[in-house]
C-alpha cells in the first residue's frame, strides 16, 4: 500500500493582485484566495499513483480556518484525508518555523501510518521561497528531489523511486531511497476532472483539525513570530527595465551600426578580456 | 460520512446560482424540501455581470432582515434619472430627495460577483446544497418525462422529480425541452459592455456632487452614447468605482458594422464623460447578453417536471432597468410551486402551471404584457435615441444663452432645430406613440 503526503497552501490569486503605486506594498484587499498551482499538480500525482499503486493520499496545510476550501479542492481531485493545522499560535512563521511544524505533523501520521513519499509544490506563488519543502525533508532527514517534472517509477518492494528534474541546462533522472520528499513542477501531472460523485464527496467532506492543543503538541518557543528568525527589514518592487537603446542602420550603415554596438560592448568594464579580444 | 457511489437524489434541482437561482432554492427549502443548486461557475456570480442597481423590494421578500444580514452592497441609489448626449454636450435629468428619499432606500448598486456569492451562501445557510464548477448539459428522461438532469462530469446525473431551470440568458436547455424554438432574437437582444473603473471615493464625490459615500448613482444615458442605435448607456456608482457601459442590441450592431467595444471606446471618450474617469484604474472588463424582448420572446415557463425563470424565460424590462427583481420574483414563484408540488405528489404540467398564474398577479408578467412592444418600437424609432436627445440639448443650449435675442426668434429657431431634424407632425406622432407602448394602451 501506497501512502503519500501532500503539503499544500492556500494563497491569494497574484495574477490578480495589484500594487499599490504609492506605496509599493500588495493590495490583498478582495483578492481571491486559490490552491497554489503547483501544490495542485503535486497532489494530482500523488493521487495518479495512489490509482496505480493502490494506497492513500493524506493532505495536510497549515494556515487559517479558510484554508478548508483549498483542502475540499485535493479531496475533490481524489486525496482520501485532510488535515487543516491552525492555531493563532502559529501565526506570523518563516519559512523556518513553517517547516518545523509541518515536519511534526509529518511524523505523528507516519507513526500512525508510513509514508513513502511527501509532496510539495516547488514554491508558493506569493513568497516564492522554495524554501518549505528542503526544510522539512532536512528537518525528516529525508532524500529531496527539488523541480521534479516526473516520476517515472515507485517500487515499494524495494524501497525507491525514480524521479526526473529539471535543472536550467538539463533534465536529471535520480534514484532516491523511500521515504523520500519531492518539490513538483506543474509538468509532474494534469489536474483532473473530477466526476460529479467525487466533486459531491469533497464538498460534504470536514477535514480534520490539529491545533496547539492537540492531538499533538509542539515546542511553543518554535512556533509563530516568536519561532522565526527571518526579519524582513524592506520590499519593494523591482525597477522597470528601460527600454534599450536605438542604434539606427538608416543613420550610420549597417557596418557603422555594428562598430557602434561592438565598440558598447566592448567598452563595458572587463568585457574585452572576458571575450578574448583586443578593442 | 457520505457514500461516494451513492445516487445523487434531491426534491428539487435548480440549475444556476443567479439571482433567480438562490431565490428559487432558498424557497424551496423553506417549505421542507432537499434541494441541490448546480452552478458552472468557481463560484456563484463568477459567471455574471450587470449594470447595475438591485431593488430592495425584491431583496426584502427573500430575507425581511436583508440589511440586517450585512450584504455586500455598494452605494444606495439617491439619485437617479437620465443624461441625455449630444455629441458634445449633456442634459442631465436627475431626480433626488423627495420621493426617493426612502427608507430603505428602493434600488443600491453591487457588483454581482461579490453579490451573487454572498446571495448562494444566504441559501446555502438555510440546507440548500450548492455543487459549483458543474455544468447542467441536458435532462434525463424516463417515460418522456424529466426526472433529473445530466451534468458534464464522469457519473454526472443528478435526480429530482422537479427542476427549476434558472440558466440565464443563453438558455440552450430551454431550448432542449422545445420551450423555446430558437435562441433569442438578435433584433431582441443587446449586447452591453462594460467597465468598472476604480477611483478613491473622494474623488468619486466630489466629480459627481455627492455628499458622502452614503449617496450614490444610478443613471441611464440617451443619445450620442448609442450613436443613435437602439440601445442604452449607463453609469453607477461604486464605493470606489465607477460602472459605464453600453447596450445596443445585436441586429443594430452587426447592420452598422461596429464592435462593441469602440462604442464603449467613445462612450468614455466623450467630453462630457472622460473627465469623470480620469485617472481612474481599470478593474473589470466584461460583456453580458440582456435579453430585451420580454413578453414577446418569452419561452412557455414550465412543462411537464420543469419550471423556468429570470432572464432565461426574457423576464427583462429593458426600459426600467428591471431584470434582477423579476428574476428574484419568478425564482421565488417557481420555488412555491415546487413545494406545493411536492405536497400534490404531482409534477405535471397542470400542477406546475399554478407558477405562471402567481406571476400573473405580480409585476413580471403584467408588466412585460404591457411593454410587450417595447424593443419593436424602439427598434423601429431611432429619433428617440438620435433626434430628441440632440433636440434637447439645443434647445436648452439656445433657452441658456438667448440673451439680447428677440425672444420670438429665439423660439423660432428652437422649432427650427427640431423640425430640421423631425417634422412637427412626426414628432407629436412618435411622442403619441411613444406613450401609448410604455403605457400598454
Ligand atoms: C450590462 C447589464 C446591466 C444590467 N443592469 C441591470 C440593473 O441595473 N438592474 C437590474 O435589475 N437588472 C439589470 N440587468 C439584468 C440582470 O442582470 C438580469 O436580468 C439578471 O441577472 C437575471 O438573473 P438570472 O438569475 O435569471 O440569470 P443570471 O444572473 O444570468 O444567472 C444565471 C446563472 O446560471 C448559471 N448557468 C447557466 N447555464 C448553466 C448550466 N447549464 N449549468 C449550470 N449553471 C448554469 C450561470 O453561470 C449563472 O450563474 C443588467 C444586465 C446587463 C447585462
Amino acid at each position: 500500500m501506497f501512502h503519500a503526503l501532500v503539503s499544500i497552501k492556500q494563497v491569494p490569486d497574484t495574477t490578480n493582485i495589484r500594487i499599490d503605486p504609492e506605496t509599493n506594498n500588495l493590495i490583498r484587499q478582495g483578492v481571491p484566495t486559490i490552491l497554489n498551482p503547483y501544490d495542485a499538480h503535486a497532489v494530482a500525482a500523488a493521487v495518479e499513483w495512489k490509482r496505480k499503486l493502490g494506497g492513500q493520499v493524506t493532505v495536510i496545510t497549515m494556515g487559517p480556518a479558510s484554508a478548508v476550501t483549498s483542502l475540499r479542492e485535493c479531496i475533490e481531485m481524489g486525496a482520501d484525508r485532510a488535515i487543516l493545522i491552525s492555531d493563532r499560535k502559529f501565526a506570523g512563521a518563516d519559512t523556518w518555523a513553517t517547516s518545523y511544524v509541518l515536519s511534526e505533523v509529518i511524523k505523528a501520521i507516519h507513526a500512525e501510518q508510513p509514508i513513502d513519499l511527501v509532496f510539495f509544490g516547488k514554491q508558493a506563488i506569493d513568497g516564492d521561497t522554495a524554501q518549505v519543502g528542503p526544510g522539512v525533508a532536512v528537518r525528516l532527514d529525508l532524500p529531496i528531489i527539488t523541480y521534479a517534472v516526473k516520476i517515472h517509477e515507485v517500487d515499494l518492494q524495494n524501497r525507491k523511486v525514480v524521479i526526473e528534474r529539471k535543472t536550467e541546462s538539463r533534465n536529471e533522472v535520480i534514484r532516491a531511497s523511500l521515504p523520500a520528499a519531492l518539490t513538483c513542477e506543474k509538468e509532474i501531472a494534469e489536474i483532473p476532472y473530477a466526476s460529479l460523485p467525487d466533486l459531491v464527496y469533497s464538498l460534504r467532506y470536514e477535514p480534520e483539525l490539529w491545533t496547539t492543543e492537540g492531538p499533538i503538541s509542539f515546542d511553543p518557543t518554535q512556533l509563530g513570530l516568536r519561532g522565526s528568525p527571518t526579519t524582513v527589514f524592506k520590499t519593494g518592487t523591482p525597477e522597470k527595465h528601460k527600454g534599450g537603446e536605438v542604434i539606427k542602420t538608416a543613420e550610420l550603415g549597417v557596418e557603422g551600426a555594428v562598430r557602434t554596438a561592438l565598440d558598447k560592448i566592448l567598452a563595458v568594464e572587463g568585457m574585452a578580456s572576458l571575450l578574448g579580444v583586443s578593442k | 460520512m457520505v457514500n461516494k457511489n451513492e445516487k445523487l437524489v434531491f426534491d428539487v434541482i435548480v440549475v444556476g446560482a443567479g439571482l433567480a437561482g438562490s431565490a428559487a432554492a432558498v424557497t424551496a427549502a423553506r417549505g421542507g424540501l432537499n434541494v441541490v443548486m448546480v452552478e458552472r461557475g468557481v463560484a456563484p456570480g463568477s459567471k455574471n455581470y450587470f449594470g447595475g442597481a438591485l431593488y430592495t423590494h425584491s431583496l426584502l421578500d427573500i430575507y425581511p432582515d436583508f440589511f440586517d444580514r450585512k450584504p455586500p452592497l455598494e452605494r444606495p441609489v439617491t439619485e437617479t434619472g437620465f443624461w441625455f448626449l449630444s455629441k458634445d454636450g449633456m442634459v442631465r435629468m436627475t431626480v433626488q430627495g423627495g420621493k426617493i428619499n426612502n427608507n430603505p432606500i428602493d434600488a443600491y448598486v453591487a457588483q454581482r460577483a461579490k453579490f451573487d456569492a454572498w446571495w448562494a451562501e444566504q441559501a446555502r445557510k438555510e440546507g440548500v446544497f450548492l455543487i459549483p464548477k458543474t455544468v447542467v448539459v441536458d435532462f434525463i428522461r424516463e417515460n418522456g418525462k424529466v426526472v433529473g438532469v445530466m451534468t458534464d462530469r464522469a457519473q454526472g446525473e443528478i435526480y429530482a422529480p422537479v427542476v427549476i431551470v434558472c440558466e440565464g440568458v443563453n438558455n440552450l436547455l430551454t431550448q432542449k425541452l422545445g420551450l423555446i424554438k430558437h435562441d433569442f432574437k438578435g433584433n431582441a437582444t443587446a449586447l452591453a459592455v462594460k467597465q468598472l473603473i476604480s477611483l478613491p471615493a473622494e474623488t468619486i464625490n466630489t466629480r459627481l456632487g455627492l455628499r458622502s459615500s452614503d449617496e450614490g448613482l444610478a443613471i441611464s444615458v440617451v443619445g450620442d452614447v448609442s450613436m443613435g442605435l437602439p440601445g442604452l448607456g449607463f453609469l453607477y456608482t461604486g464605493k470606489d468605482s465607477l460602472s459605464l457601459g453600453v447596450g445596443v442590441t445585436l441586429d443594430a450592431l452587426s447592420a452598422a458594422q461596429i464592435k462593441p467595444y469602440e462604442l464603449l471606446q467613445r462612450y468614455l471618450n466623450h467630453p462630457m464623460i472622460a473627465p469623470l474617469i480620469a485617472g481612474g484604474q481599470l478593474m473589470e472588463y466584461g460583456a453580458h447578453l440582456i435579453p430585451e424582448g420580454g413578453w414577446s420572446t418569452m419561452p412557455q415557463l414550465y412543462t411537464d417536471g420543469v419550471m423556468v425563470a429570470g432572464d432565461a424565460a426574457s423576464m427583462v424590462n429593458a426600459m426600467h432597468w428591471e431584470g434582477t427583481n423579476m428574476a428574484i420574483t419568478a425564482g421565488k414563484a417557481a420555488g412555491e410551486t415546487a413545494v406545493e408540488a411536492h405536497k400534490k405528489g404531482d409534477f405535471s404540467a397542470n400542477t406546475l402551471s399554478a407558477y405562471r398564474k402567481r406571476l400573473e398577479n405580480t409585476f413580471v408578467l403584467k408588466d412585460l404584457h404591457q411593454y410587450r412592444n417595447m424593443s419593436r418600437f424602439l427598434h423601429n424609432h431611432p429619433e428617440f435615441m438620435d433626434v430628441y436627445p440632440n433636440f434637447l440639448n439645443d434647445a436648452l443650449g439656445m433657452f441658456f444663452t438667448g440673451f439680447g435675442k428677440p425672444k420670438k426668434q429665439l423660439y423660432s429657431d428652437i422649432l427650427k432645430s427640431l423640425t430640421s431634424r423631425r417634422p412637427l407632425l412626426k414628432a407629436v406622432g412618435d411622442m403619441v406613440a411613444f406613450g401609448r407602448t410604455v403605457m400598454g394602451i
